[in-house]
């Protein structure tokens, strides 16, 4: 029914389309543009605002009718900028401004139709009754918690009864399809940083600026899609038709004769360590979350900004938090000082504010880091040597009202500081991910005892593992900065490609081997094998190893009831022999 | 018992765990007892009954068998084999009139330096404690000897 | 008792005309709307009374609008064997009076407008001759009342029940040859019979569209659709109309009927009543009707054994405007509020839960079952060449006579104005013609009626139609309207004589219809706001240059570009206005003038010192204190035949206090009291 396509012109240029869009979408395919104020993608037409009214001719029927939901058909002509569509235009722009003259999208849609002055005059009602926030709430969020109330002249949008609605599901989608700003989030602005901010702060985000794949993901928990049923707005919008909601999480099976495990790291968890008041005193951020707020994608564009949104005039960077410090990890995370450093310089190139660095020890031994540090103690940032103590809220009333006073002990000057500053940043620890025990079990890993993922030798063996042809590379052997993982990285890559490359493996010598003259065929070693790789020939009434599957393991052999198994370099001869040997 | 008794011990070390850890505390200069004389079995599952009563026919006094940890091994359960012959081979030990004690089983991971190094300090000084394995003080002490020959 | 067979309908049809033409004296009381306004209620009481405790053998009944409403309350009495006498105005106490010359067995002329001689029903062709008045009756002979100037011209199709049957019986209904159409339908003909006969009748939607039906349920009838709906559309909103709601109170059976066979050509099975709450006289008859039918097996399932099911649901709208509009209509049903929806997808195809849906006026649905059984050639013969059949006026306004008429298509508006309507008051003069509502045109014609002037403009927003002829004897019909442009309408007639202000009558409309609007769509809501802005500022006095040619733009806009049929026509009372009361216009703005004398700002009351006599009556009735006492004239100067014979205490009207209310012109007995 609706695959027969229909051709009609638009202002003299002929196009082919669907018959199932309308006029306004398939002007836009040729390029020819209609002002629109209450059309939305993704919600159904509306055709409220008129401001996409164009002029059609059937026949001799000529008629002004919306573009946005006038279905196309077959010889249709449309004209969208006859003397007539363009007078519809100024006075409908001019009764838009009659209402609410002042807010952009109007002064815009004035502009581009030629109204310079609106005769009705330019009033500041907030609501233009477009009802886009209507739709939304309908169609997007399936809330409907919000609506037309009254009519004519008196019509407002409001909830049932003018009272709180019970349900509103919070999601704001009326706010952000509303064109003028007459619908707002009451404390937006404080929300910002716990619930908007710091995370990817909408439903579907590219994760971080470094994804990858660097390509946008659902948040199931948060889309409106999911828990609504409603929206859809993306999958409307993406051209490529990428959306895809049935999408089910799912277990790819690779055949892989080698692996790099690079499951990297997770950042330590400052909240456990109580005295530095991470998630109870606002304006004390972990270093990751201080990375997004000034990363230039962030949620303020890259300005590093208090909880109420001002600028701090200073900044305590905390080192050490979590690491070299026999409560939580003992080693030594070896990036925080140098990120550390380069906060600093971007606080203070940013915002000229005084930042402090409470530091243990300065640990800048890659290539061109003291170099930097130089840098930064000409730059005038405040190095006190000692680690951060506690972090309290100031006293107030005085100099310290208002701000976060960081306590530490000054091992140079030998004294005790307390430091009011607006921010503190916490450079917590890189520690191994909460998983890695799973990991390990699934590759047969070893680990150390901080947790990372232990390599088969600290020198001859650094990104083998003792599973043969699973490499390690990056943060989830030690913590260790980018260049070290990128090297690492290259390593277990050129380790699993000659693997690969060669295309077939050496068998170690070592292996089982049955003598079939003592074997009696009780097929214990049958069983044991976790390998799989002992196999009884009925025929011969004998069990036989399959040489290419045994690891040498020797469990068999110390099995064998009948000693007919033989444990290639650890045969019994050579163990007792050893034996001997060693009590000699 | 003579403080100068150094007791003679034979360790049985799984290549994957146990001797990586003692590797581990070697590279990592850690002192312990030298009376440990170690021979590395590709997995615990490898060793035989028949090499722990070798081994103290020969004249150790004490024997350690050492593996991955439980869920570790290398070889996915070998270890297991080696907690169940191990059991096994008590009973075996109280026939012969040789104490538990002498023979242990521990499960020492690779990176657990320190534990491989307290395992053999004290294992040394029990034994110590114990004094020498003496087969032959009782009248069958041949026959016993004899016994314990491998098959 | 389930109807089957014309041998069920025609044992009904004998009942009923016992019913209607009973052995005893028979008094039927006009209790539609119309009626009990005027005090029908309390008239039905007395009479009832009288019936009963006072012992006078006769039946009372009720019965719907017979269309006099100016002459409201109306009675009919019917005694065996004479005329029916239609008396007006009646009251209880000239009810008493009445009952006891009955008792007497006389029957007094007084008070009454006409007898009825002679009743035709419409359907069956039968006639009823009721002797000339000589029982008994006193004083002078009648008039014949179907030959009263307001019924002569008059021809009854669609009310051709009203006033003469009780709406809420059933047996009246048939007795007068009703549902035997439907019978003969269902039995005998085929839908696609039925709407070629409908669509060879030439009968056109009555709503004011004048769509022809025929099309319209051909349309319906082919459209795809799971379900098929019919909706009868009662929600009549326009000021001054009341065609609808005394069709339903006076015979809401033949509306039924109508839409039972309208259901049954299109295949519907369900039907929907979308008539006004504010109508419960209407309300209640059509529930009446309703159980009537299901009772006697014409709705429900299996309808006169013909195994066509059909039901209809009542919808009770909350009395909004817009929602006489058929989109708008369909979401009220829907439980949606009522607003409109663009219409590029018609609603025979999507309507009523976006199923294919069949919409008439109650008006149009009634003339069903006259074409049917009458035939498509029959109804074609009355009418004019496009538009046939008659139509159904409610004529009010400054006219002698005013209420509920139907005339044949093609009338000319004279005819209506003057023969029907009785012309124009004494005293004052002819000036316009407001027909269709608020969104309807109007037709003006000057002051001395030669000249006529139509207005609305036509769909393509051509500039306003202009007639230079008498508009008298402009026929009324679908075409010569349009042609002319302006519309039929629904059928609201409003004239109107000098003493209306036009700026004040569209400045009236445009604020009606703010309210009105559903406030959807920007140009209607916003545009009509401005317009009464506008307006406002003229009435009161603040009327700028320019602001005729603004209203004018912005009407023409308005009327362009908004999404539905109420904004598409609400630009009409100040365009239409402005094009032919320029003048009026440019008084109010250039002179601060009202030359009607209706906009309080732009009049003032003065005394004429010449003619007042001091009296003190007009300072006696000013109810705000602003006439004062001014100057004291001297006595007389001899030889001074201008000056005033004596002494006066003159009055003035201090114009700061003045309310202008006018208590002081109508107190003055001397003209003294001048409006300017």
């Amino acid at each position: 029914m609706a695959d027969k396509s229909v051709k009609l012109t638009i202002d003299g240029k002929e196009i082919e389309v669907e018959p199932d869009i309308y006029i306004l979408e398939a002007a836009e395919r040729l390029g020819i543009w209609i002002p629109t104020l209450c059309n939305y993608r993704g919600l159904t037409p509306f055709g409220v605002c008129r401001m996409c009214t164009v002029e059609v001719a059937r026949g001799t029927r000529v008629r002004l009718v919306t573009s946005c939901n006038h279905p196309v058909s077959d010889g249709l002509v449309v004209r969208t900028n006859t003397e007539r569509v363009r007078t519809a235009r100024r006075i409908l722009v001019e009764l838009l401004c009659a209402r609410h003259g002042k807010v952009g999208v109007i002064k815009r849609l004035a502009e581009n139709v030629g109204v310079t002055k609106p005769r009705f005059g330019e009033g500041d009602e907030p609501c233009i009754l477009c009802g886009l926030c209507v739709r939304a709430c309908d169609e997007m969020a399936k809330a409907n918690a919000i609506g037309f109330a009254q009519r004519g002249t008196d019509k407002i949008v409001t909830t049932p009864y003018h009272e709180e609605s019970e349900t509103c599901i919070n999601c704001g989608a009326c706010a952000k399809v509303c064109p003028t700003g007459a619908i707002y989030i009451e404390g937006a602005q404080e929300l910002r940083h716990d619930e908007l901010a710091l995370g990817p702060n909408a439903a579907i985000a590219v994760p971080t600026m470094q994804a990858v794949p660097n390509v946008p993901r659902l948040d199931a928990d948060a889309c409106l899609h999911f828990t609504t049923g409603g929206c859809g707005i993306c999958a409307t919008n993406c051209p490529a038709k990428a959306i895809d909601y049935e999408m089910q999480d799912k277990e790819i099976e690779v055949k892989a004769g080698t692996v790099v495990v690079a499951t990297g790291f997770q950042v330590f968890d400052p909240s456990v360590a109580e005295q530095y008041g991470y998630g109870r005193l606002p304006n004390v951020i972990t270093s990751l979350e201080f990375e997004r707020l000034s990363n230039a994608a962030g949620p303020t564009g890259g300005k590093i900004l208090l909880r109420n949104g001002t600028p701090p005039a200073s900044v305590a960077i905390l080192h050490c938090i979590g690491s070299r410090d026999e409560h939580y990890h003992r080693y030594c995370s070896r990036v925080c000082c140098m990120y550390s450093l380069k906060f600093a310089h971007l606080v203070h190139e940013k915002l000229g504010a005084r930042v402090y660095q409470l530091y243990i020890d300065m640990r800048t031994f890659g290539k061109g880091y003291e170099e930097f540090y130089d840098r930064l103690l000409k730059e005038g940032a405040l190095f006190i040597r000692g680690k951060g103590a506690e972090v309290t809220p100031g006293v107030p009333g005085g100099a310290e009202a208002g701000k976060l006073v960081v306590k530490c002990e000054d091992t140079l000057a030998g004294v005790q500081r307390r430091i009011p500053v607006d921010m503190v940043v916490l450079s917590v620890a890189l520690e191994a991910r909460s998983d890695a025990r799973e990991v390990e079990r699934l590759f047969n890993l070893c680990r150390s005892e901080d947790g990372f993922f232990l390599e088969q030798h600290p020198k001859l063996a650094p990104v083998e593992t003792t599973t043969d042809g699973v490499f390690l590379a990056g943060c989830c052997q030690s913590p260790k900065d980018i260049p070290d993982t990128v090297a690492q990285g290259g390593a277990a890559a050129s380790q699993a490609l000659s693997l690969i490359l060669r295309g077939e493996t050496t068998l170690s010598g070592a292996c089982a081997e049955v003598n079939p003259d003592l074997c009696s065929g009780c097929r214990v070693c049958n069983e044991l094998c976790p390998y799989s790789a002992i196999s009884y020939d009925a025929e011969k009434k004998v069990s036989a190893v399959n040489e290419s599957l045994c690891k040498a393991c020797g469990t068999c052999v110390a099995a064998c009831p009948s000693g007919a198994i033989k444990g290639k370099h650890f045969t019994k001869e050579q163990i007792l022999a050893e034996i001997e040997g060693v009590l000699r | 018992m003579s403080q100068d008794f150094e007791p003679v011990i034979v360790g049985f070390l799984c290549n994957w765990c146990s001797y990586t850890g003692a590797d581990l505390a070697g590279t990592s200069r850690s002192r312990y007892p030298p009376n440990l004389r170690i021979i590395r079995v590709m997995c615990s599952g490898r060793v035989e009954p028949a090499f722990v009563l070798k081994a103290l026919r020969e004249g150790a006094d004490g024997v350690l068998v050492a593996g991955c940890h439980p869920g570790d091994c290398h070889y996915q359960e070998g270890n297991y084999k080696t907690m169940r012959r191990m059991a096994l081979l008590g009973p075996l030990l109280d026939q012969f009139g040789i104490e538990r004690a002498r023979v242990r089983l521990e499960w020492i991971s690779a990176s657990e330096a320190g534990r491989f190094v307290e395992v053999v300090k004290e294992m040394t000084s029990r034994i110590k404690a114990l004094g020498p394995l003496r087969l032959g003080h009782a009248q069958d002490a041949e026959p016993i000897a004899e016994k314990l020959a491998p098959a | 008792m389930k109807i089957r067979s014309i041998a069920d309908l025609d044992r009904i049809k004998e009942e009923g005309l016992g019913l209607l033409y009973p052995n005893r004296t028979k008094i039927v009381v006009g209790t539609a709307t119309c009626g009990l306004a005027a005090g029908a209620g309390e008239v039905l009481e007395a009479f009832r009374r009288a019936a009963g405790e006072g012992g006078l053998d006769a039946v009372v009944e009720e019965s719907g609008c017979i269309g006099f409403c100016q002459m409201e309350p109306l009675v009919t009495v019917h005694r065996p064997g004479t005329p029916k006498i239609v008396y007006h105005a009646m009251t209880p106490k000239k009810a008493e009076a009445l009952c006891r010359e009955l008792r007497e067995g006389r029957l007094s002329s007084a008070g009454a407008l006409g007898e009825i001689r002679c009743e035709t029903a419409l359907l069956t062709g039968e006639e009823r001759r009721f002797a000339a008045n000589g029982g008994g009756g006193a004083g002078a002979a009648l008039p014949d009342f179907d030959d009263l100037p307001f019924y002569r011209k008059q021809l009854k199709i669609a009310l051709r029940n009203c006033g003469y049957i009780d709406p809420e019986d059933i047996r009246h209904y048939i007795a007068r040859g009703g549902y035997y159409t439907l019978r003969a339908v269902l039995a005998e003909r085929t839908p696609d019979e039925i709407i070629d006969e409908i669509t060879k009748s030439g009968l056109r939607g009555r709503g004011g569209g004048g769509f022809p039906t025929g099309r319209k349920w051909r349309s319906c009838r082919n459209a795809p659709g799971a379900r098929r709906y019919v909706i009868c559309n009662a929600d009549e909103g326009d000021p001054g109309a009341f065609m609808d709601r005394s069709l339903l109170e006076g015979d809401p059976h033949g509306m039924l009927e109508g839409m039972i066979i309208g259901a049954f050509a299109i295949g519907s099975d369900r039907g929907y009543i979308y008539v006004r709450n504010e109508y419960p006289q209407a309300v209640k008859k059509l529930m009446r009707a309703l159980e009537e039918c299901r009772a006697y097996g014409l709705l429900g399932a299996d309808i006169m054994g013909s195994g066509v099911s059909f039901d209809v649901t009542i919808n009770r709208g909350g009395g909004a405007f817009v929602c006489g509009e058929s989109t708008a209509l369909m979401a009220s049903i829907e439980g949606k509020v009522g607003e409109p929806r663009a219409k590029y997808i018609h609603t025979v195809e999507q309507g009523l839960h976006n199923l294919p849906t069949c919409l008439n006026n109650v008006e149009t649905w009634a003339n069903v079952p006259v074409v049917m059984h009458k035939g498509a050639a029959w109804f074609a013969s009355i009418g004019t060449e496009g538009s046939k059949g008659t139509k159904v006026f409610s004529l009010v306004g400054d006219v002698k006579h005013s209420g509920l008429i139907e005339v044949p298509m093609g009338i000319s508006i004279r005819e209506v104005l003057y023969d029907i309507g009785g012309g124009i008051e004494e005293g004052h003069r002819f000036k316009a013609v407001q027909t269709g509502g608020p969104s309807g045109g109007t037709i003006l014609v000057d002051e001395k009626g030669a000249t006529v002037r139509t207005s609305t403009p036509s769909e393509d927003g051509a500039p306003l139609g202009f007639v230079p002829e008498s508009l008298l004897d402009l026929p009324v019909d679908f075409d010569s309207l349009t042609e002319a442009g302006s519309m039929m309408g629904s059928g609201g007639m409003i004239v109107m004589d000098e003493k209306n202000c036009m700026v004040d009558i569209a400045r009236y409309y445009i604020s009606f219809l703010c309210e009105e609007s559903c406030g959807r769509c920007l140009p209607c809501r916003e545009g009509l706001r401005q317009m009464a802005a506008i307006l406002d500022r003229i009435t009161s006095g603040r009327g700028e240059h320019g602001d005729i040619e603004l209203l004018e733009e912005l009407g023409a806009v308005v009327m362009d570009t908004s999404l539905c049929a109420l904004g598409g026509t609400a630009a009409n009372p100040p365009l239409s206005t402005i094009r032919y009361f320029r003048d009026e216009y440019e008084a109010h703005i250039y002179d601060k003038k009202c030359p009607a004398g209706v906009c309080k700002a732009l009049i003032r009351f003065v005394i004429d010192p010449a003619a007042c006599t001091g009296c003190g009556a007009c300072r006696a009735a000013c109810p705000v204190g602003a006439v004062k006492e001014g100057a004291a004239l001297p006595a007389p100067v001899e030889g001074d035949p201008a000056a005033p014979r004596k002494a006066r205490l003159l009055h003035e009207i201090e114009q700061a206090a003045c309310i202008k209310c006018g208590a002081c012109a109508d107190a003055c007995k001397f003209n003294a009291v001048r409006k300017e």
